[in-house]
């Protein structure tokens, strides 16, 4: 015979109990103080062992609450798990796996758990019922921000975040099967060994540490040995059939299209510090041709006065607290019921000797077996009883119940074992739309049809028997591997013997006494969905807005169906009538740094660098991220001051003698094939096959609304083939525009695009010494003379094994040349340059100067073309062509994008010399109001040009170019600036283009 | 002209980052190889000319032209099927020599682009790359789904790749290549090393010169007469 060990530090445990493993004794921290368990105990469960009942408080009104489950589905037992940057909010005790020198914190009370004064939230009780947010605290609206809003935020939520950085590791992984298994209860278990000695691929995730479900926490027997003693060896088999795999610790929380599920492992949540190199959490993306759902079921509480006392808990949890972890959550046990099920509980603690009081069930004909076995064994039955209060200060001391004839009855007790019967997890059944059905047989939700390659059984099911899981299981495992292809044999389903399964549907009592709660976690009671019901708030999904219920953590794992069943009752409608509402992923809170996995930091999103990076960075480089690339933003020296210094000189080195600067990321897309240039043509607003082998053109396309999309040059290098450069922030999607266009808009030309922006390191050598520097670089493989390779020409030739291509094209507005070689040779390719170059004083530049020679040149870029503007408003509008149709030429035409007054592209300059604007300054007449309605445009690029010793912009101004040479303001309200500036034309330095014809 | 001397090497993708290559260690789980020097060229069918292209293939260099997401090789040469129409052809050696000797040889039935210093290649062997793979990839590399001479263009870590697979190595076990954007090669091998790691990640000791013989031979810049090179072309002809 066992008794209860009063071994000092855990009272509660009982010896030789149990699953877990006493060889390994373990000691923890609660709120600082020192506790022990073993190797096998959650948090809950080490806790309930140590005597501990409070655990936390309560979400609105601070009440002192405990354990209430044994798994999942826990709504109370939230608690803070470790310290510094590891903490973690809101874990569930009942899950959290015990390791040595856990630290574990209640939360949610202040200045401590026992002696908490947020608890005076209670006697604010009638300020806090349903939808006190929309009421309570209204008036006056200025004291919401200042007092309502703080007040409610400290005095709620769950949990503190730690304010530091996260120093694990999270990570994805993808897996495929034929057959995912969500549940390793005895119904899990069949479907995967069915399924798995076929030779069928497997996956069955379980959230447990230890797969078995309910045989852990109950005690059956399968085919002569325990049922805990099953699982083990079916889990053994499963390990060795080599297309199976058990994820244990882990929770299925997404159902998504295709049969693609979203799983979260917990991989060294039990660990006080992950391994080297182990992620904390592994998020799974599972792709199954087959799915089981064998989640098991969730027992229901009921709702009565006082239910949310510590001690008051589900009676399968005290089952589980005995049978698996050796505790006995109590010493005085009483049990309420309205099924069968609690009668099992009782007897499961006598057998351990642990004393049961009385067993109350509301219904007044339980199974006459049931309550012969309990008065045999001394134990007071009450049939047709209800509790209607519970008594106690920090936790349970007494309950009262009352009689069918109205007698109330008080009875010492510190636990009170609840069973208002089973609820089927069928929460991922919803996730793609089925709606779950109303089963009166079951008193419970089950799944709705319409579910493909799905099937759900055992418990999940409503199939509450032991024989039923394992044969449902088995049979749905079965039938996945034949549906994939396998040949599954018989398989001979394990004896168990029978069992009593009975239940009545039973959610309130009517005559309780004292706040009933139906949501532990959330604070509703069943007066707030009274009021929910008197203020109008009647349809289900109202009710859930309005009083919070089902909105916590838990999504309503033990309250949903209370709730609903008394919305019925009150608004006199079955429950099949009020329906439910739909869960969504994820079933379970996810962490942000799972679903992050090693995407943090810089690595967000990746990071493209160009093949002369390194050289870049050896030249004191600093770079500026353009979309993905890193590019260089200047060279700055050892004596420069700033900036701007740096940037003027690499302005004047360029415009007096040469610079060199990467324009590898530019994009650029090989067009290939017969219809090249009539494809170009089209997607063009200006005529590319017309163009002649060895000549290059700077081209403009429109969106099919008609604005501007992208612009760049096109060169053709062979009757057939020409190469395409888009800008660096439209590459990509210029090139899904141009895969539209050639296989939806013209599938039947022959022409063939491909994207070779990686393979080309490009470099513009820029300025009046460009050619002497490239004619030596290259020698004599080409001729750079004018007459041979005038401006705008292109090469494509052999150098030094390479095969190169060479452009001669100016962005700067100087004597330019694009070289482009291989990106292997990249790095060797610019440090040639610079070589050659060295003589001539050659600088790099960067994408400051480029900005800056550009607007001085007038040249539009990505400010200007920004999704808003035509290219009539770019001053382009001549480029296009009245002989072909393009993309975007007719909506282009539109009267408002036509229109004469709207703002085109101008120059502005500072009439003072000093004074300096911004980009995103507004233009005003002068003397005229700041106000919308005199906004005559904006300025889009600012740079002071080292040229003309003055601020220089371009912008978009009403009617602008035929305002040049008048004075408007540029107003800036951010910088606080308001300037005077003259309109002129864009072009503000060499307008004749003499530079670039050197 | 001047008479400055500068040597043009090659830089592997990989070449310069901090911790390449990854020393080597016993009973590693994955073994990476730099794959730097192939000739890289994507191969897309002219309208209609995928027969005319496959019997060219056959012909004159004696490959097979893949049908789907598959890749064919022979001798020194290999065809991988990326999408509709289009190939990723590799060849051993030949670096960006390769595309311009194929694209004469396909002239009128496909279009071809040298992609030879377009992407970073590298080789993944050991008794843990498919657990590592799995980790970036969304593909079902079990050996029935995805058998040697499969190919996937998919996404790891946001990241464009071309994945395929080899013959299995002298123990049976799996090898792949992965193609990814030269620009990327620095976040993919952080993203591979950081999956990898649990596993043990090695590098097979000759790519620790990162560089591949047939590139160690360019001319120094002289200006004045430069040898130019024929590009050959790497194929192997059938007779």
């Amino acid at each position: 015979m066992n008794s209860p060990s009063m071994s000092g530090s855990q009272p509660n445990r009982l010896a030789d109990v149990g699953l877990i493993d006493r060889s390994q004794p373990l000691t923890f921290r609660f709120d600082g103080r020192r506790y022990a368990g073993y190797a096998g105990d959650t948090l809950a469960s080490a806790l309930l062992a140590s005597g501990v009942k409070l655990i936390g408080r309560s979400f609105k009104y601070h009440r002192p609450r405990g354990v209430v489950c044994a798994g999942a589905d826990e709504p109370n037992a939230l608690v803070e798990l470790r310290a510094g940057s590891r903490l973690e909010p809101n874990t569930r005790a009942t899950l959290a796996e015990l390791f040595d020198g856990l630290e574990a914190c209640s939360q949610h009370r202040w200045p401590s758990l026992s002696f908490d004064l947020g608890a005076l939230n209670s006697m604010l009780a009638p300020l806090l019922v349903a939808g006190f947010y929309y009421k309570t605290f209204m008036w006056p609206a200025s004291m919401w921000e200042r007092f309502y809003e703080p007040m409610i935020r400290r005095a709620a939520g769950l949990g503190h975040a730690s304010t530091e950085a996260d120093p694990d590791l999270y990570e994805k992984e993808h897996a495929f099967c034929d057959l995912l298994v969500i549940g390793g209860g005895p119904a899990g278990l069949s479907a995967a060994l069915a399924a798995g000695r076929s030779g069928a691929r497997v996956i069955l995730c379980d959230d447990d540490f230890m797969p078995g479900g309910r045989l852990n926490g109950d005690r059956r027997e399968i085919d002569g040995m325990s049922g805990s003693a099953w699982a083990r060896a079916v889990e053994t088999e499963l390990a060795a059939l080599p297309e199976v795999r058990v994820l244990r610790r882990t929770s299925v929380f997404g159902v998504y299209d295709d049969c693609t599920f979203g799983a979260l492992e917990r991989v060294a949540d039990h660990m006080r510090v992950p391994a080297p190199h182990q992620p904390r959490q592994r998020l799974w993306k599972i792709v199954a041709r087959r799915m089981v759902l064998a989640a098991g079921a969730t027992e229901r509480p009921i709702v009565f006065g006082g239910n949310d006392r510590p001690g008051v808990m589900m009676s399968s949890a005290v089952r589980t607290y005995l049978n698996r972890f050796g505790v006995a959550a109590g010493s005085r046990i009483v049990l309420f019921t309205a099924t069968d099920d609690a009668w099992t509980t009782a007897i499961d603690l006598l057998d351990r000797n642990v004393a049961v009081e009385a067993i109350i069930d509301a219904r007044s004909n339980a199974p006459a077996s049931l309550v012969e076995a309990a008065k045999h064994r001394g134990v007071q039955v009450l049939l047709g009883t209800q509790v209607v209060a519970t008594h106690g200060a920090r936790s349970l001391r007494h309950v009262t119940v009352r009689s069918g004839e109205g007698r109330l009855i008080r009875l010492r007790a510190d636990v009170l074992a609840v069973s208002g019967g089973w609820n089927p997890n069928i929460g991922l059944s919803s996730h793609l739309g089925a709606r779950p059905l109303w089963s009166e047989r079951l008193c419970a939700f089950v799944a709705g049809a319409g579910m493909h390659r799905f099937t759900v059984v055992g418990a999940a099911n409503g199939s509450f028997r032991l024989s039923d899981a394992l044969q449902e299981g088995a049979a749905a495992g079965a039938e996945a591997a034949e549906s994939t292809g396998h040949r599954a044999a018989a398989m001979t389903i394990p004896k168990v013997a029978g069992e009593s399964s009975g239940v009545t549907a039973f959610w309130h009592v009517a005559e309780s006494k004292g706040k009933a709660f139906v949501d532990f976690q959330n604070d509703v009671t069943y007066d707030d969905i009274a009021i929910a019901v008197r203020e109008g708030f009647s349809s289900v999904e109202l009710l859930k807005r309005y009083t919070t219920l089902g909105m916590g953590t838990d999504q309503g794992r033990t309250s949903n169906v209370n709730g609903l069943a008394i919305l019925a009752r009150l608004t006199g409608r079955e429950i099949s009538e009020t329906g439910t509402t739909t869960a969504r992923p994820p079933l379970a809170p996810v962490s942000i740094g799972a679903f992050a996995g090693h995407h943090r930091g810089k690595m967000f999103k990746p990071t493209r660098r160009t093949a002369s990076h390194v050289w870049a960075q050896e030249c004191g480089a600093t770079f500026v991220e353009a979309s993905q690339w890193l590019r260089a933003r200047w060279f700055a020296t050892d004596t420069e001051q700033s900036w701007f210094e740096t940037v003027a000189r690499e302005v004047t080195t360029v415009r007096s003698s040469v610079g060199v600067c990467d324009v590898s990321t530019l994009g650029k897309i090989d067009v290939q094939g017969p219809d090249a240039g009539v494809f170009l043509d089209k997607v063009y607003v200006n005529t590319f096959s017309t163009l002649p082998v060895g000549k290059t053109r700077y081209g403009l396309m429109l969106r099919e609304d008609g604005f501007v999309l992208d612009d760049g040059t096109s060169a053709r290098l062979a009757a057939d083939h020409y190469v395409m450069s888009t800008t660096t922030a439209n590459a990509g999607r210029v090139m899904q525009h141009l895969e539209y266009a050639r296989q939806v808009l013209w599938p039947d030309l022959d022409v063939q695009i491909v994207s070779v922006t990686e393979q080309w390191a490009q470099y513009a050598v820029a300025g009046p010494n460009s050619r002497r520097l490239l004619q030596r670089l290259l020698g004599n493989v080409i001729a750079l003379a004018d007459v041979a390779f005038p401006y705008l020409a292109c090469a494509q030739f052999c150098w030094r094994d390479m095969i190169v291509r060479l452009f001669r094209v100016s962005f700067s507005g100087e004597l330019a040349y694009e070289l482009a070689v291989p990106a292997r040779y990249g790095d060797a390719v610019i440090r040639a340059i610079m070589t050659a170059g060295a003589d001539l004083g050659i600088v790099p530049y960067g994408t400051e100067a480029i900005g800056v020679m550009r607007i001085e040149k007038g040249h539009v870029a990505g400010n200007e073309i920004n999704g808003m503007t035509t290219a009539a408003d770019l001053g382009l509008g001549r480029m296009m062509s009245n002989k072909k149709d393009f993309i975007g030429r007719v909506l282009a035409a539109r009267e408002g994008l036509a229109h004469p007054r709207r703002a085109t592209l101008v120059g502005v300059k500072a009439i003072d010399k000093e004074a300096r604007f911004f980009s995103g300054a507004h233009f005003l007449a002068r003397g005229a109001d700041v106000s919308l309605a005199n906004d005559q445009g904006y300025l889009t690029s600012v740079a002071f040009s080292p040229m003309l010793g003055v601020w220089i912009g371009l912008g978009l101004l009403q009617g602008g170019s035929q305002r040049w040479g008048e004075r408007i303001r540029a107003y800036d309200p951010i910088h606080g600036s308001d300037v005077e500036v003259e309109v002129v034309s864009p072009a503000f330095f060499d307008p004749e283009g003499e530079r670039l014809r050197g | 002209m001047a008479d400055h001397s500068v040597t043009l090497m090659p830089r592997a993708p990989f070449a310069d980052l901090p911790d390449w290559p990854p020393m080597p260690v016993a009973g590693c789980g994955v073994v990476v190889e730099d794959r730097d020097g192939l000739g890289i060229a994507t191969v897309q069918a002219r309208k209609d000319r995928v027969s005319d292209l496959a019997r060219r293939l056959r012909e004159r260099f004696s490959i097979e032209l893949p049908v789907g997401a598959v890749r064919t090789t022979s001798g020194n040469v290999a065809l991988a099927g990326i999408g509709p129409g289009a190939w990723l052809a590799t060849c051993e050696s030949g670096a960006n020599g390769f595309a311009h000797g194929l694209k004469e040889g396909l002239a009128g039935l496909a279009s071809v682009s040298d992609q030879s210093g377009g992407y970073a290649v590298l080789r993944l062997s050991g008794p843990n790359v498919r657990d590592t793979l799995y980790k970036l990839v969304p593909v079902d590399l079990h050996p029935r789904i995805f058998p040697v001479g499969g190919v996937a263009v998919t996404v790891a870590a946001h990241m464009g790749v071309t994945l395929w697979r080899l013959r299995d190595d002298a123990n049976d076990l799996p090898v792949f290549e992965m193609a990814v954007y030269r620009s990327f090669a620095a976040d993919f091998w952080q993203t591979l090393r950081t999956s990898a790691s649990a596993f043990g990640v090695a590098a097979v000791c000759r790519i620790v010169t990162g560089r591949a013989e047939h590139d160690s031979r360019l001319d120094t810049l002289t200006g004045k007469d430069d040898p130019v090179s024929p590009c050959s072309l790497s194929l192997q002809e059938s007779s």
